[in-house]
């Protein structure tokens, strides 16, 4: 495991996420924040602020990212979502196209 | 592909590390240590939440980590002991 295999997500409270950079990208929106070209200050530092996302919510995307890789390669189990998030889950899901 | 992953947490950091149930303890500070710039000697992992400090030889299995557990990280002090386990909860309005 490499360090620029990583990517950090940061939430509104300043919590730190460290997850695999093949998880982020199950996010149609961090997929592109870290391959456009250009020089957006996120793909050089694979560094992604979200000012919007609560500590809880980010936390709750990048265990959904790890689900969806577990989902895809044919592990069939549930992804639990408390009912008193899920309204800033699928809003925080709409923003990233998760 | 990896079987499953764990959520090894430090004050207001969480590292999601890809594993399987039969890796070692070692073997995964091994993995943090290549994030973390820390040796694994320096490094002591937290079962949470019965706190269960976990030992380098035995597989995660062994120690009963799961899918999705969390873990707490504690590093070496300057006095070779190690740190309190210290994971910040975020403070939602949930």
């Amino acid at each position: 495991m490499k360090k620029e295999d990583t990517v950090k997500l940061i939430s509104r409270e300043g919590f730190e996420f460290i997850i695999d950079k093949k998880a982020a990208m199950v996010s149609q929106t961090i997929r592109n924040m870290l391959t456009s070209p250009g020089s957006f200050a996120e793909t050089e530092h694979g560094q992604v602020t979200f000012p919007e996302i609560n500590t809880t919510i980010l936390e709750k995307i990048c265990q959904y990212f790890y689900w969806s890789l577990q989902y895809a390669s044919g592990k069939e189990t549930e992804f639990h979502i408390e009912p008193e998030i899920t309204l800033e889950l699928m809003m925080a899901a709409n923003y990233l196209h998760t | 592909m990896y079987a499953m992953y764990i959520r090894v947490k430090r004050n207001k950091t969480t590292y999601f590390i890809q594993c399987d149930p039969t890796e070692t303890v070692l073997q995964m500070k091994e993995k943090l240590s290549n994030l973390i710039d820390q040796p694994a000697n320096d490094q002591q992992l937290v079962l949470m939440p019965a706190g269960d400090v976990l030992e380098d030889s035995k597989s995660l299995a062994d120690q009963k980590v799961e899918n999705d557990a969390v873990v707490a990280l504690t590093l070496r002090k300057d006095d070779n002991e190690f740190e309190e386990v210290n994971i910040v909860k975020p403070n939602d309005e949930f």
